[in-house]
């Protein structure tokens, strides 16, 4: 059970560091995941960015995603999603699908860190872009501080996209202040994207075994081609 | 030389032995945790077998512990935790919240 974790950092993690050349299309800027995965958990899940900045190509870009997922054992978790855009020249409508499964490799707390995977397939609704992402996810108790990161490799394809490989890497600094509401901080890097900036989430017990997680951030871009500010949002129904 | 090489055997035979941590069980019956206080060693990563004695599943939750675990009917599941500072921390079954109740005291 150790040299199973140990094995898949190993080989993901230079693989990861050998493409950091080359960044992730699209916007960076996301939910940062966690590795674990409760059994019998259904939910429902809305979450968003918009970003502002100076140039028109990035000002007013708006991503949603509406996802219904589910637990299938202790350790495997899948989600499918439609994903929305909208920009200042365009309304908002559906442009891609998603399918993404968690894997849960370690127990929490058995090791010096806890670990998992995220798969990702996503296909453009009316283009020929296929995207697959495998992403390392880990996460680290300090007391009442939790660290969290994710170490993504993309590949896309299809006739209207170049196929290139991608990465990103994302990582949350939480403090456990309260389970109605604990701050964070996040910091992003991906293609176009060095961001940095404040993250609350909470979650509300809404009876029986029904819960709402939130998570609201305000990520500024720490570069010229970063866009400005991405407002980032998200609101989870567990039932 | 020969203290380093009695230092490396020593750190070779001691790290399994350190690397497990103490086992302490507790068991779900009629939705309630039993014993419904455990007391465990402070500073120190215990491993907790959760055995579930009834038919439905029940979910052993606590915020201050930072774990919640779903235990399927007649199964048991395993939760890591700590190394805590000595103190209360209280945990509860998310089924059945009013009954399921427990605390584990960190000494």
């Amino acid at each position: 059970m150790l040299n199973r974790p140990l094995l898949i950092a190993g080989c993901i993690i230079p693989a990861l560091l050998m493409n950091m050349q080359a960044f992730a299309d699209g916007a960076v800027v996301d939910k940062i995941y966690n590795p674990y995965v409760e059994t019998l958990e259904r939910e429902i899940e809305y979450r968003f960015i918009v970003q502002n900045d100076d140039s028109d190509s990035l000002d007013g870009v708006q991503l949603h995603r509406l996802g219904l997922g589910l637990s299938w054992t202790d350790r495997w978790f899948s989600e499918v999603y439609l994903i929305g855009e909208r920009t200042n020249s365009d309304s908002l409508s559906v442009e891609a699908y998603e399918l993404e499964t968690k894997w849960q490799i370690t127990e929490q707390g058995e090791f010096w860190a806890d670990w998992g995977l995220l798969f990702e397939l996503e296909a453009e609704r009316d283009k020929s872009i296929w995207e697959y992402g495998t992403t390392l996810l880990t996460s680290k108790e300090w007391g009442r501080w939790v660290t969290t990161a994710n170490l993504g490799l993309i590949y896309e394809w299809g006739s209207d996209i170049a196929n290139e490989w991608e990465t990103t890497l994302s990582v949350q600094g939480r403090y456990r202040l309260s389970e109605a509401f604990e701050p964070a901080l996040e910091f992003y890097t991906g293609q176009d994207t060095k961001a940095l900036g404040p993250v609350f989430t909470g979650l509300i017990r809404t009876g029986g075994r029904t819960k709402l997680r939130w998570e609201v951030g305000l990520i500024f871009g720490l570069d010229t081609a970063s866009p400005d500010q991405t407002f980032r949002g998200l609101l989870e129904f567990e039932f | 030389m020969h203290k380093r090489k009695i230092l490396l055997l020593w750190i070779l035979f001691a790290l399994p032995a350190t690397a497990k941590p103490p086992v302490f069980e507790i068991e779900i019956r009629n939705h309630l945790f039993e014993p419904s206080e455990l007391i465990v060693p402070a500073n120190t990563k215990i491993k907790l077998i959760v055995y579930n004695r009834d038919k439905t599943p029940e979910e052993f939750e606590s915020y201050e512990l930072n774990r919640e675990k779903v235990i399927m009917g007649t199964r048991k599941a395993v939760v890591f935790i700590g190394p805590l500072k000595p103190g209360n921390y209280p945990f509860f079954g998310e089924f059945n919240p009013k009954t399921a109740q427990g605390t584990i005291v960190a000494r």
